[in-house]
């Protein structure tokens, strides 16, 4: 079971303080969609934003990748 | 239940007698062979070329033929221009995917390629598909294009989609075959997005690429590598000018991504099995890069078990090339 949107975890992975491995485009595409807006811009709403954002993604597809959903839970 | 057509080429009263029946298709075909089918809930793109189940090959008079599996919810078709491209995401259902053909070298293509990353729904609503293109002995007498089966419409400025939704027992994953791998030269970074790109920076200097392509001998044939997280995302090369310092590409470059040129291959045969005999499942719909047909010499030979058009892009989720797009849909129930 995912944490809920508000766990840090997804501001730390969103942030790339928290780094996933993986192989699966769909996920990198995430992870460096995340990291371009991020170094763009790092105030705390935008940050609010990908973490929310990354929570949808893994929410939705969390079925798809076990092995990054392991990497969270951790 | 199986849809009625299987996923492969077909002739063409084949794929009219499918669509009299009511099947949801997605089409691959010449401008021939997909002006003769009567109107349906089906959207199809002009290519010539295909891996059939007997390997490469050219043909005017079949059309690679997905059917949508009698477990989608629904479907439909769609066409989408520049103004409202971003519409695709919202249209596009909750669960389930979309599939998409762009028409090469128009206004839709380049936006799609620049702008996808930044839509609304991006990744959650997976749009998988490929850009339509003309025989490469036609290229700048034709033009390609792609078709609304729903309303009949011939379109060349805009793109069409065919939007499947699935139960929750399914979900739709895309995947890749890159048979690229860094050459693991300098890195190469630019400053804006682009189709014609000039200046850049190589291993953080200032630089020229084609002045560097140039240079450094490197063949137009080797994409760069775009490192994006960890997962490598091509883009070739069309053209390099000498005179005007120019390239251009067939995908567009982003600021901010880590670009290598690739290695070269020697067998793209044998790097495709290679890579795909790794693999169990067998996808719902694939397609591969025209420019790994023609500089691997594909006609006539296979790609692994792997059928579908060969294109003049591929889109798994934004556009790629020189890879091969995999579609699966998968038991999540």
């Amino acid at each position: 079971m995912l944490p809920d949107a508000s766990h840090p975890v997804w501001e730390q992975i969103a942030t790339g303080k928290k780094p996933l491995e993986s192989r699966r485009p769909t996920v990198n595409l995430l992870i460096h969609s995340n990291k371009m807006s991020y170094e763009k811009d790092q105030s705390l709403p935008n940050v609010r934003h990908l973490a929310e954002k990354t929570h949808s993604f893994f929410s939705h597809y969390e079925a798809l990748f076990p092995p990054e959903v392991a990497q969270i839970l951790r | 239940m199986p849809a009625a057509i299987s996923n492969s080429l077909q002739t063409i009263p084949e794929v009219q007698a499918a669509i009299a029946a009511g099947e949801p298709l997605f089409l691959a075909g010449s401008r021939s062979a997909l002006s003769q089918l009567p109107r349906g809930n089906w959207v199809g793109g002009t290519i010539s070329y295909f891996m059939a189940d007997e390997g490469g090959l050219r043909a005017e008079d079949r059309i690679f033929v997905t059917p949508i599996p009698s477990f989608a919810f629904h479907t439909r078709a769609e066409d989408y221009g520049p103004e409202d491209l971003a519409r695709i995401y919202r249209d596009a259902p909750v669960h389930g995917f979309t599939f998409l053909v762009l028409p090469a070298g128009t206004q839709v293509h380049r936006l799609f390629a620049q702008q996808a990353p930044l839509f609304e729904g991006f990744l959650l609503r997976p749009v998988v598909g490929w850009v339509t293109g003309v025989p490469v002995d036609r290229i700048g007498l034709d033009v390609p294009a792609v078709f609304n089966g729903r309303t009949g419409a011939v379109l060349e400025d805009r793109c069409a989609a065919l939007h499947v939704a699935l139960p929750p027992t399914k979900m739709a994953d895309l995947d890749t075959v890159n048979i690229f791998e860094s050459a693991g030269g300098e890195v190469i970074r630019f400053s804006e997005i682009g189709f014609r790109v000039s200046q850049c920076r190589v291993g953080g200097k200032q630089a020229n690429l084609a002045d560097y392509i140039s240079e450094q001998g490197i063949s137009t044939e080797i994409p760069l590598i775009g490192d994006y997280s960890g997962s490598s995302i091509n883009v070739s090369i069309q053209k390099v000018d000498p005179a005007a310092h120019t390239v251009d590409l067939y995908a567009p470059v982003f600021p901010g991504v880590d670009y290598r040129f690739a290695k070269p291959i020697m067998d793209y045969e044998e790097a495709f099995t290679r890579q795909i005999d790794a693999q169990d499942a067998e996808p719902y719909f694939a397609c591969n890069c025209i420019l790994n047909y023609r500089y691997g010499h594909l006609e006539g030979k296979k790609t692994g078990n792997i059928t579908g058009p060969i294109t003049f892009g591929e889109i798994a989720h934004q556009l790629l090339n020189q890879t091969m797009v995999r579609l699966y849909l998968r038991d999540i129930g």
